[in-house]
């Protein structure tokens, strides 16, 4: 296929996906339809090729290299790995048949478990850790002032924020409230829609530029 | 009937917990050698410590990619149903997955398909999402006319301007950029915090055979 054809594919289909701005208009509502068919059938297909491409077969091709070992226990113990993975994957599609229920929710339950522990270890690691000593440690105080206050303000922020999670779990259905802890709760509030506020500005920006780029491209096109 | 059904859900909830919990204990503790102290063979019971986990999330792996091809010939065999029944919609969906497919297999490496349709349709519809993001906006300040959704919509504003490159602009990019810097970033590790947290506490559950999901 020539260039030309291809660009001249990528305006229709582009021309296609903004027709979704013009309403509900017989026929032109069809366009929009079809090019999200096309990507949804487009999306299925590459993610097939990358995760056979880039998953399933390097990881078995490394199970019959007997130089390489994900388990350190050998190419064998990798290919039973590998095998009981396959194994498993096949008897969940059993998942209708109900006198197999424990067969098949006991492999679920694996998959859940094994999830669960990499989601612990996950948010023990990257997040729960790092943030609490982030936002814990402050400034020596023969720092610069500004610095020091500037912490100082992130943890009172934080911490009021958690505050206002916690007051708003348990407080529902009574409504009694303190002034010290309504003004916590206010200023923990205050940031946490500041940050949803600076989260919204920023998808705003980003998808402004791929915005200005797509018009751009039709303009070129035009031209 | 009912009998077999506890005994299939704690079999599972068992199995779950032996699994979940060598494999936490793995990731957590393995490739420690500073847990053992002065042992000579401290590097090794480390290493040996960390085998559960490698193995058993390569598994998870492996069983996840298997699950996605599975779930694709689902979606494949639901859309070839809709097509026998006269859906012209879910024909498109069949003929774009062949022609990916069949392009892949003609023409390895080749990415001008890629280009040609994915890039563009990914491209306009998050170009979309710009002027739904607006709308949304305006839709805040109508439907919730509280201080929150005010103070919201001007953070939203103040930010957007302070990304704007003029001179005349540098108090509002000042102050946006202290926003970003203060309050933003507490409110954020808050959140982050937050999501922490319950992802322990949904894993726990999960661990402990407390998830709905694996009763029967």
């Amino acid at each position: 296929m020539t260039e030309n054809t291809l660009t001249l594919i990528s305006f229709a289909l582009t021309m296609m996906v903004f027709s979704y701005l013009l309403g509900d208009l017989p026929l032109i509502r069809h366009l929009y339809r079809i090019a999200v068919y096309i990507f949804i059938g487009m999306s299925a297909a590459f993610t097939l090729i990358v995760g056979y491409e880039n998953l399933l077969l390097p990881y078995w091709q490394d199970a019959q290299n007997p130089a390489i070992s994900w388990t350190a226990l050998g190419s064998q113990a990798d290919i039973v790995v590998f095998g009981t993975a396959l194994l498993f994957t096949a008897l969940l599609l059993l998942k209708p048949v109900t006198r197999l229920g424990w067969l098949t929710n006991s492999i679920l339950a694996v998959v859940v478990a094994l999830g669960a522990a990499v989601g612990i270890v996950g948010a023990l690691r990257g997040t729960l850790l790092p943030l609490l000593s982030a936002t814990a440690s402050l400034p020596v105080l023969d720092a610069e002032l500004g610095a020091l206050l500037e912490s100082l303000l992130v943890l009172l922020g934080t911490m009021t924020a958690l505050y206002s999670f916690h007051y708003q779990a348990s407080s529902s259905g009574e409504g009694t409230s303190f002034g010290l802890g309504k003004a916590f709760r206010s200023i923990g509030k205050a940031c946490v829609v500041v940050a949803l506020g600076a989260i919204y500005a920023a998808a705003i920006l980003s998808s402004m530029t791929i915005l200005t780029e797509r018009i751009a491209f039709l303009f070129q096109f035009g031209a | 009937m009912k009998g077999w059904r506890t005994v299939g859900a704690s079999i599972a909830a068992i199995t779950g917990f032996l699994v979940g919990f060598t494999a936490l204990l793995s990731l957590l503790l393995g490739d420690n050698p500073a847990l053992f102290g002065d042992d000579p063979q401290a590097e090794a019971l480390a290493q040996n410590l960390a085998l559960p986990g490698a193995a058993l999330l390569r598994l998870l792996v492996i069983m996840l990619a298997l699950s996605i091809v599975i779930g694709i010939a689902n979606l494949l065999l639901l859309h070839a149903r809709r097509m026998a029944g006269g859906r012209l919609m879910s024909g498109i969906l069949l003929a774009s997955f062949a022609a990916a497919i069949g392009w892949r297999i003609l023409l390895p490496g080749e990415v001008s398909l890629l280009e040609a349709i994915q890039l563009p349709i990914e491209s306009a519809l998050a170009a979309l999402l710009c002027l739904t993001l607006v709308a949304g906006g305006a839709r805040i300040l109508t439907k919730r006319s509280d201080i929150w959704g005010l103070l919201l919509v001007l953070v939203v504003v103040v930010v957007l301007l302070g990304s704007l490159p003029f001179p005349e602009l540098a108090p509002i990019a000042a102050f946006s950029d202290w926003l970003m810097r203060i309050p933003a970033q507490a409110g954020a590790r808050a959140i982050l915090l937050g999501i922490a947290l319950g992802s322990v506490v949904v894993g726990a559950r999960a661990l402990l055979g407390q998830d709905r999901s694996l009763r029967g």
